[in-house]
């Protein structure tokens, strides 16, 4: 008993000193400014498949080598792409079954219709059992990605080169974006 | 040869958990220890606690992460290591905060057998699981998930603030069986929960597919149940200060209501050894008022926007793809805001314990029976749980209880529990005259650096403890003098 009553002066002052010095230590709280949010998100964009029909008036009934369409793209105004996109690879896959190479322009629009950056290219003719098949990758990053943030409308135009209402075939096309952000 | 007992147990031994407070439980001069075994063994007859400063518990925990691991300031690479983090932190690994602050607390004997005790306490509780897949997909996006599913259920939490009135009675059935109940009333002040959740989102790689992917929203049910909020998200710039002060003065008339019970034994086996348990907060809480729900609920699935190349004249609009496929969105994947009565149960906490009393002494001590024997020191072993949304929470404790004299008691205890394998507690109470104070602290470890600390936890608190012996006792001591 005694040895223990010698102890308890001691071990009540280590508890209350540990209790009160206790401390955060070998931390340094203010990089939690320096966390980022780095995701990386892959996203469908445009699909679709053609055939001849497309190329034909309905009206008519009259050959049109020349088609476009415009999708608006509105989730490039959102605040997490104005503020946070640094990074944008886009891929476009044409698979042409058609007889006759078709020309693509892609053009990449603001909300006044300033082109801010296109991709070009020429989808070589096919056969369905080997179609012409273009992959392009395109990348922005750097000080071009404004070109991506200040982009809304996505156009899309096709030429087929040569041909009629004769030919036969079906264009296919897949798109996706890699989109990096920090935030 | 105690010495070094003593000091191989203080540093080999010391920690305890979380919402239960095992260096308070069966403590036998403590009016706490009915608060965590309405059947305890106590030997007091009268007490009365310092208003709001009988108990002061305050408890945080995580099982995954550290200050430390995050915020070393060795490296300067903060988001290397939160990536790191990420990557070892689970679904199941959670985050834990809980105060509770004494409001009023007192007791007396009731006839030969019998002590009354009540009170109200004020209590904050609040437990999340680590949203790892939602967290995954904000950090590092779904580029390196494609196949993977990010699963809606790892968002899962619970959190309150309420009051609780209680009342409860000790009796000593006979020398060796004591049992204890006490009844609870709840009055909710603020409550959000979200258990239960399902469904997925995937980004699948589609081979033979139209497009490169396809993005689906599988099965999504998610609901956010709230009551006490609504009328603070009401009230138009309301401050942080404003809406503190709101929650506190529904401290005492909460909207809310809920009923529980704690249930306790203590079992003398033979005179050295004997067994305890108890469950505290078998209840459940109505919300009823001031409540909103908000759910979310659907499936959706997408290739992408697909143009159709329409033919138009000049001036001619295009097809609003866009807006289509927002519709599309909006009416397949629902938001609902609604206003639903609500139960939620208390987390139920359980406590199974044994204790061995070695170095008898004549002490002053269980009021029923004058001439008890009394242990100098207990050794005992505690296993207590907690009950959460996705399963309970465990831990293990042993203890010393030592007593050096009738004024000064500690506590010395080594817990293994999911915060830590090195969990040392310790426990002292002090009597002067009538006037009690304690203090007790888990994971003393960790307090030398609370940044590498998964967890800690305080109790603090004074009262009154009265031991009105009776006359025989009295006579025996004195006689002893």
């Amino acid at each position: 008993m005694s040895h223990l009553k010698l102890l308890k002066i001691p071990l009540t002052g280590f508890f209350l000193c540990l209790l009160f010095t206790s401390c955060f230590k070998d931390v340094d709280f203010s990089q939690a400014s320096d966390i980022k949010l780095t995701p990386d998100l892959e996203a469908d964009i445009l699909v679709y498949q053609l055939n001849l029909n497309d190329f034909i008036d309905s009206q008519t009934g009259a050959y049109t080598p020349v088609i476009r369409d415009t999708v608006r793209l509105e989730f490039l105004d959102d605040d997490y792409v104005q503020e946070g996109l640094m990074y944008a690879a886009f891929r476009f896959r044409h698979k042409n079954s058609f007889s006759q190479p078709i020309l693509s322009k892609i053009k990449f629009l603001s909300n006044s219709n300033q082109t801010q950056f296109s991709v070009n290219y020429e989808i070589p003719a096919g056969t369905k059992a080997t179609p012409g098949i273009v992959d392009t990758l395109y990348v922005v990053e750097g000080a071009d990605i404004v070109k991506v943030r200040r982009s809304i409308q996505m156009v899309l135009e096709l030429e087929m080169i040569g041909g009629g209402k004769d030919i036969g075939g079906e264009l296919d096309f897949l798109s996706k974006g890699l989109f990096k952000f920090e935030f | 040869m105690r010495k070094t007992i003593l000091i191989l147990l203080a540093f080999a031994s010391l920690l305890c958990h979380s919402q239960n407070r095992p260096l308070l439980y069966n403590v036998d001069d403590l009016p706490q220890s009915l608060l965590q075994n309405p059947g305890a063994r106590i030997d007091f007859t009268k007490h009365i606690g310092v208003p709001f400063f009988s108990q002061i518990h305050l408890f945080a925990g995580s099982t995954g992460v550290t200050a430390y691991d995050i915020f070393n300031d060795k490296n300067p690479n903060v988001n290397q290591r939160v990536a790191r983090v990420m990557n070892s932190i689970t679904s199941g690994d959670y985050f834990s905060v809980n105060e509770q602050l004494e409001v009023l607390s007192f007791g007396w004997k009731l006839g030969q057998r019998g002590y009354l005790s009540a009170g109200i306490y004020q209590e904050l509780d609040v437990f999340a699981y680590f949203p790892k897949d939602p967290a995954i997909l904000a950090f590092e996006g779904n580029a390196d998930y494609i196949d993977d599913n990010f699963k809606f259920s790892d968002a899962n939490f619970t959190g309150e603030v309420l009051t609780v009135y209680h009342v409860g009675y000790n009796y000593k059935v006979d020398r060796k069986l004591t049992l204890g109940a006490r009844f609870k009333l709840y009055s909710g002040i603020f409550n959000a929960s979200s258990t239960n959740n399902e469904g997925v989102f995937r980004t699948e790689s589609t081979p033979n597919g139209p497009n490169f992917y396809r993005h689906y929203v599988e099965g999504l049910n998610v609901v956010v149940n709230t009551s006490g909020y609504a009328s603070l998200k009401e009230e138009q710039g309301m401050t942080v200060d404003q809406a503190v002060t709101e929650l506190l003065s529904r401290s005492f008339f909460g909207q809310n209501v809920g009923v529980g019970v704690d249930l306790g034994f203590n079992y003398k086996l033979t005179d050295q050894f004997s067994v305890n348990g108890s469950i505290q907060d078998f209840g459940l809480m109505f919300h009823q008022k001031d409540v909103e729900n908000y759910h979310y609920f659907g499936s959706y699935e997408t290739d992408g926007l697909e143009p159709l190349f329409p033919e138009l004249d000049n001036d001619e609009k295009t097809i609003p793809y866009w807006d289509v496929f927002e519709e599309e969105l909006d009416a397949n994947l629902t938001e609902q805001t609604l206003n639903d009565p609500y139960n939620t149960w208390r987390p139920l906490k359980y406590n199974a314990g044994f204790e061995f009393g070695t170095g008898m002494s004549i002490l002053p001590c269980d009021y029923l029976i004058s001439r008890r024997p009394r242990f100098m020191n207990l050794f005992g072993m505690i296993f207590s749980g907690v009950n959460r949304p996705k399963g309970p929470t465990y831990g293990v404790t042993a203890y010393w209880d030592r007593k050096i004299n009738n004024k000064l008691r500690f506590r010395l205890a080594y817990a293994i529990d999911e915060f830590s394998l090195t969990k040392i507690g310790l426990m002292i109470s002090k009597r002067f005259n009538n006037f009690n104070i304690y203090m007790a602290a888990n994971d003393i470890i960790g307090y030398t650096n609370l940044a590498k600390a998964n967890s800690a936890s305080l109790q603090f608190g004074m009262q009154f403890i009265f031991k009105n012996y009776s006359s025989r006792t009295k006579n025996i001591n004195q006689a002893k003098r």
